[in-house]
């Protein structure tokens, strides 16, 4: 912090009163910015071990899943998100420039990266939908007197695989975890019955038309491992959370845009667009880790 | 010695002298405190908050104690008893033990010990006030979604399709906004500590309390997160079925474990470390002598914090993780006694040539470190495989983490809140009743949990609603009862000693005598303010110093407290 | 007023201790097992360093509250402030100590879970609320675990819904049973005897409930009551089959109840008014049906098919494998005689034997 900047006179509106300098003040922020960016890394780092252990245990489900993702619209969403998150750092440049012009240009760039992203995922979700691929069980089978998501419901699903104790041969030393073996659906994900795969040959019929053709539908595809929709589950929960990440940066950025368009940011006071940015990256940061995790491996 | 020169000029009062103006008068009305951004304030809130919460939680604890009194069912059923149960483990640690003293007391005392006029975001710790409100809320509401019965520790696959009980999602749910509500308190401090060090201040003349809230917010912000997304995952699996925890899917109910003792394994630490800070400070100012050994004591924090990252398997011994992990988790297990036990000792060492006053917080002081190492000590019993094998979920570990917990973290809070009473209401309460019932919650408490240890070795496993039925011996009954009366009984002493300790503070709220600047003759600049303090904190500049020099201190008979002494020149206000 | 709260807890806590069964004077339970010597000595040794440092603590604590007590109002006094040779010291000394017992602590456990490889193998299910053990012979008994003395004998547990763990004081042995997996512990009794056998990891209303004995016999006495178990079904008459429900009901009583008052599962007593008057009662999903043998055989084979509105459908379903044909017609026939088999909701008591001989027809028949 700078001799100038302490003086006590000088103590302009957007400097709280605990504070002695800009600077200081500053600085503050961006550190705990980055606290609050190492927290959104272990929460997401929760995720990422989750689905370690998941494809570890699992890997032909993966496999299987992988294949029923559009790696183009994958793609696209991480050039546009690497786009913005250009605009953005070049909008931070722009605001300790003062140059309000550019800067709102930029953040409304950044923004319509933000928006572009999320109408493609929207575009990809629905697909999954279609194809009969939900985020989780419950929204496969509702047992009839669940009436509501907070009722209790029955537990057939921890049948198990029935009663006769079979003995792992490989009981060596201590407790050991036994690959789990799980029924396989006859032809579909649980529940899904008869009229459910007519109507999805539909819609594979409909996929045909558009040229995707390249892939049976799910449901009658033979090399469809056990549970395959689980992989779906894991893609939701991430990609979900994500979505909520870049979501709440829509409102950030709009946020910004507003306050710039009023001219509250200024080379003196550009923290809350260099914070912001700072956020901005960190979603596009675990985009570029989720995109090659989902579509391409 | 400038920190705040940035202030407005103000008239200057005489030293010590009570101000006319003091946070509690600066402004008046519900709203004044509802918007708040003034951190003793908000620290208050928290106070009364926090401590409304621990009265709930202890009622339904005793509840559980009566219910265990005798064999048989007494007056709770199955369900009520699991529930209550339950509820008092989840309240007790995410709304009462975890904020208990960062949020409330560090929240109070950290800016004003260090020089500075509030914490660094005052606006996101208000936030983080309502999110405590809004969790606590969500916490109790789900009893009316037909309450809760896992266990605070929410073990899948029971919490995910074992219980008939809707309130879990509404519980997971709140564990994700305290534990932001956390993180945000945690991230504050850290960068409060960072940032807003006046100069002259250095990390070495910090005092402990700051330098274990510091470890502790460390904690917060790397462990919480983990939490967070457990009890998100959590919620879609019992909600939506995603089938990460569930085995009948590919799940591993195992990794929930992992998952929830990464974040409750350093939460422990998380509770325990604010607590050994207000230790840290109660030991070094009540026996008027400087504190033992202070580096070794402030790295051994910074020790804790880390070596706490690296222990949680040792929750899970038992629950089919391979053999070497257990054996590794164990090893490194035994690393964190080594820090704790540094600690006791420079405290004891601090008590060596001190002038000791056997006053209200020394005396809740002396507990702790009493429980503490009982606390610690049969930590060994737990840590070591083989004999932890017969320990492991019985009455040993409910014993052992209510020292813990309890006789230690929550001791050693009731202690803060005895040394800075007379800070935070500007008035004294009354030191008899004070040792009193000081007396009554240390024999109570020891007569609670002593038992149980004895009762944990025999066998009882915990989360028992009757240890009487067509299954059990009636040896077994008939010895456990005996263990089980004489741990209610002192549950009842323990009671009777907190709620006598609440009747005589708030009795001190209004005919208390009027508390002077510096009643206990601290060091640290929290008094160097009046009590209460202003609402910029100090009128004067504060003197940086050592902070365990009491030698510049003498007793003032007629303000009954500590002065500055009259032939040093460095008395503020002649400076 | 420390000094005093210690001296008021060493009566109770000597009192405490004279009480406690032979094993440890920490308060161990009996030793019945090879381990429980070993886990005892090593909870021994932690226990006196454990007493040794908090008498220290305690003991330097309050001599120095005592000898420093204040007497006036002094600011201040000089003391040492640090010394690195006592801190090193201080740290040292506890770091071996927590290594040797470590080290103690680690060769218990290698030993305690690596079974040796004859041991005798008993197949372990844990439901809520009660635990079957499976036998190579084929017996299958409900919350009795039958043990030969002198014998290593393995447990492999499995769990139908949520976690359990079993637990035998006695025995010194623990180990979760975790669904989706198997676990297993070993042990070798020493004496004969009755223990106690406990689930230690919470699983819902009735886990006080999910207790089990543990019967520890000669070898030769083993043989026999291991044989009788897996036979005594046979046996039984055919005339006296319903009443051969009375010794499998332990399994159901965890939910059903004989005298028509509510747990988690419709009461027996219920379903069977209901037979007697043939009427039919209401299922989940909103379709009626009659209560008759049919439907009360395939409760039990397929619970989850017709579940009971009003009641959560949390009955295992692979019970009627397991307990096998026989058992299961039993089952059924004690159902539809309960006023013979419960009167007034009360159990018949009947033994195994009577229920093989003609001659000894229950009263009542």
């Amino acid at each position: 912090m700078t001799a100038t900047e302490t003086h006590a006179h000088d103590h302009p509106d957007f400097l709280q009163h605990h504070w002695d300098t800009p600077v200081q003040q500053f600085e503050a922020g961006k550190m705990g910015m980055w606290l609050f960016l190492a927290t959104e890394v272990l929460l997401f780092g929760g995720l990422f071990v989750a689905y370690a252990v998941w494809r570890g245990n699992h890997p032909d489900m993966f496999r299987f899943g992988s294949r029923y993702l559009n790696t183009t619209m994958g793609a696209i969403n991480t050039a546009v998100l690497i786009a913005s998150s250009l605009t953005m750092a070049a909008a931070v440049t722009m605001a300790q420039r003062n140059k309000r012009g550019a800067l709102i240009i930029l953040l409304s760039l950044t923004l319509a990266g933000a928006i572009t992203f999320l109408v493609i995922k929207y575009f990809e979700y629905t697909h999954k939908f279609r194809e009969g691929w939900y985020p989780g069980v419950m929204l496969y089978e509702r047992p009839a007197h669940a009436e509501s998501w907070i009722d209790d419901y029955p537990t057939p699903r921890l049948a198990g695989e029935g009663s006769s104790p079979v003995v792992p041969a490989a009981f060596a030393g201590g407790p050991v975890a036994e690959p789990t073996t799980v029924p396989p659906p006859a032809v579909a994900p649980a529940g899904v019955d008869a009229a459910a795969l007519a109507e999805m040959d539909g819609i594979a019929a409909d996929h045909d038309e558009h040229g995707r053709t390249h892939l049976l539908h799910p449901a009658q595809d033979p090399d469809r491992p056990a549970n395959a929709h689980m992989f779906f589950n894991i893609y939701f929960m991430m990609t979900g959370l994500h979505g909520i990440h870049v979501t709440a940066g829509v409102f950030m950025l709009s946020w910004l845009i507003w306050g710039a368009a009023r001219g509250r940011f200024t080379s003196a006071y550009f923290t809350p667009v260099d914070l912001g940015g700072l956020y901005w990256h960190i979603v596009d940061l675990i985009w570029i880790f989720l995109f090659p995790l989902f579509y391409l491996i | 010695m400038t920190t705040i020169d940035a202030t407005n000029p103000v008239p200057e009062p005489p030293a010590y002298a009570a101000a006319t103006d003091n946070y509690l008068t600066h402004t008046r009305g519900f709203m004044s405190w509802a918007g708040t951004l003034d951190h003793k304030r908000i620290g208050v809130m928290y106070l009364v908050s926090v401590l409304s919460a621990f009265f709930l939680a202890g009622m339904f604890g005793m509840l559980v104690r009566t219910e265990l009194m005798r064999p048989g069912q007494d007056f709770l059923s199955q369900d009520q008893y699991n529930m209550l149960f339950t509820l008092h483990g989840a309240i007790m640690v995410f709304l009462v033990i975890i904020p208990s003293v960062p949020a409330s007391l560090g929240n109070f005392v950290l800016p004003i010990m260090l020089g500075a006029k509030d914490v660094a975001f005052p606006r996101l710790n208000l936030f983080s006030y309502y999110l405590w409100l809004i969790g606590a809320i969500c916490a109790i509401s789900s009893i009316f979604f037909g309450g809760v019965d896992t266990g605070w520790t929410l073990y899948v696959p029971y919490s995910t399709h074992g219980t008939t009980m809707g309130g879990v999602i509404p519980v997971a749910a709140a564990i994700f906004i305290l534990g932001f509500s956390s993180i945000f308190t945690g991230l504050n401090f850290i960068v409060t500590i960072h940032r807003l060090r006046p100069p002259g201040m250095t990390w070495f003349k910090m005092p402990l309390f700051l330098w274990s809230i510091y470890a502790t917010g460390i904690l917060q912000v790397m462990a919480t997160p983990v939490i967070g997304i457990t009890v998100v995952l959590l919620i879609v699996e019992r909600a939506f079925g995603i089938g990460i925890f569930d085995p009948s899917l590919g799940g591993d109910p195992i990794l929930f474990q992992h998952f929830f003792w990464f974040y409750s394994h350093p939460a422990v630490y998380i509770m325990i470390l604010p607590a050994m800070g207000i230790i840290s400070e109660l030991i070094a100012v009540h026996s008027h002598r400087h504190i033992f050994g202070y580096r070794f004591i402030a790295f051994s924090s910074v020790a804790i914090a880390i070596f706490s990252f690296l222990v949680w398997g040792h929750h899970m011994f038992l629950s089919s993780q391979s053999p070497l992990m257990n054996v590794v988790f164990s090893a490194i297990t035994f690393s964190v006694a080594i820090p704790s036990a540094v600690k006791v000792f420079n405290w004891l060492a601090t008590l060596y040539k001190g002038s000791i006053t056997l006053n209200t917080p020394m005396l809740y002081a002396l507990s702790f470190l009493f429980m503490f190492a009982i606390a610690g000590l049969t930590g060994l019993h737990l840590g070591t495989l083989a004999t932890d094998i017969h320990l492991h979920d019985t009455y040993f570990v409910v014993a052992h983490f209510h020292y813990t917990m309890l006789g230690s973290a929550l001791i050693g809070m009731i202690g803060g809140l005895h040394h800075w009473w007379p800070k935070i209401t500007g008035r004294m309460y009354s030191e008899f009743w004070g040792r009193i019932a000081c007396g009554l919650v240390f024999v109570g408490f020891n007569v609670t949990f002593f038992t149980q240890f004895v009762l944990g070795s025999l066998g009882m496993p915990r989360r028992y609603h009757d240890y009487s039925g067509p299954g059990w011996s009636p040896d077994t009954t008939a010895l456990f009862f005996k263990y089980h009366l004489v741990s209610t009984i002192g549950s009842y002493i323990m009671a009777l000693g907190f709620f006598l300790t609440a009747a005589y503070l708030i009795h001190s709220l209004f005919r208390g005598r009027k508390a002077p600047a510096n009643p206990w003759g601290g060091r640290s600049l929290e008094w160097q303010c009046a009590s209460p303090p202003p609402h910029d904190n100090f009128s004067e500049p504060p003197h940086v110093g050592d902070c365990y020099d009491f030698s510049v201190l003498e007793w003032d008979e007629a303000e009954q407290g500590y002065h500055w002494r009259h032939d040093l020149p460095r008395e503020p206000g002649e400076a | 007023m420390i000094a005093s709260g210690l001296n008021s807890m060493l009566p109770a806590l000597a009192a405490m201790t004279a009480t406690i069964r032979p094993g440890s004077i920490f308060g161990m339970p009996e030793q019945a097992s090879t381990i429980a010597p070993h886990v005892d000595l090593l909870y021994d040794i932690i226990t006196w360093i454990s007493v040794f440092f908090f008498v220290l603590i305690v003991g330097v604590m309050g001599y120095f509250v005592i000898r420093y007590r204040r007497t006036s109002h002094v600011a201040y006094t000089d003391g040492p402030t640090h010394n690195t040779p006592l801190e090193v010291t201080w740290t040292v000394i506890p770091l071996i100590l927590v290594i040797a017992i470590f080290f103690i602590g680690l060769q218990g456990y290698v030993h305690m879970t690596t079974p040796p490889e004859n041991s005798y193998e008993i197949q372990v299910t844990g439901q809520r609320w009660f635990w079957t053990f499976n036998y190579p012979n084929g017996a299958s008994e409900t919350n009795v675990l039958h043990v030969p003395v002198g014998r290593p004998v393995k447990l492999v547990m499995r769990s139908d819904d949520v976690i359990h763990s079993v637990f035998i004081p006695a025995f010194r042995v623990k180990q979760d049973v975790v669904p989706g997996r198997r676990t297993q512990l070993w042990f070798e009794a020493t004496r004969t005897g009755d223990f106690d056998l406990f689930c230690t990891e919470y699983c819902g209303t009735q886990h006080s409930q999910m207790v089990g004995r543990v019967l520890v016999y000669e070898p030769d006495e083993f043989e026999v009551v291991i044989e009788e178990a897996a036979r005594w079904i046979d046996k039984v008459l055919d005339a006296k089959l319903h009443l051969a429900g009375t010794l499998l009901f332990n399994q159901c009583a965890s939910c059903h109840t004989l005298d028509g008052s509510k747990l988690i599962a419709p009461s027996f007593k219920e379903t069977y008014d209901l037979f007697v008057n043939g009427d039919t009662r209401t299922l989940a999903d909103g379709t009626t049906v009659t209560v008759n043998e049919q439907y009360i055989r395939n409760s039990i084979l397929d619970p989850l098919k017709e579940v009971v509105d009003t009641y959560p459908s949390s009955m295992p379903p692979g019970i009627g494998t397991q307990l096998g044909d026989r058992k299961v017609e039993a089952m059924v026939r004690f159902i539809m005689r309960l006023d013979e088999t419960a009167p007034g909701g009360q159990l018949k008591e009947v033994t195994r034997a009577e229920l093989a001989e003609l001659g000894a027809e229950p009263e009542g028949e």
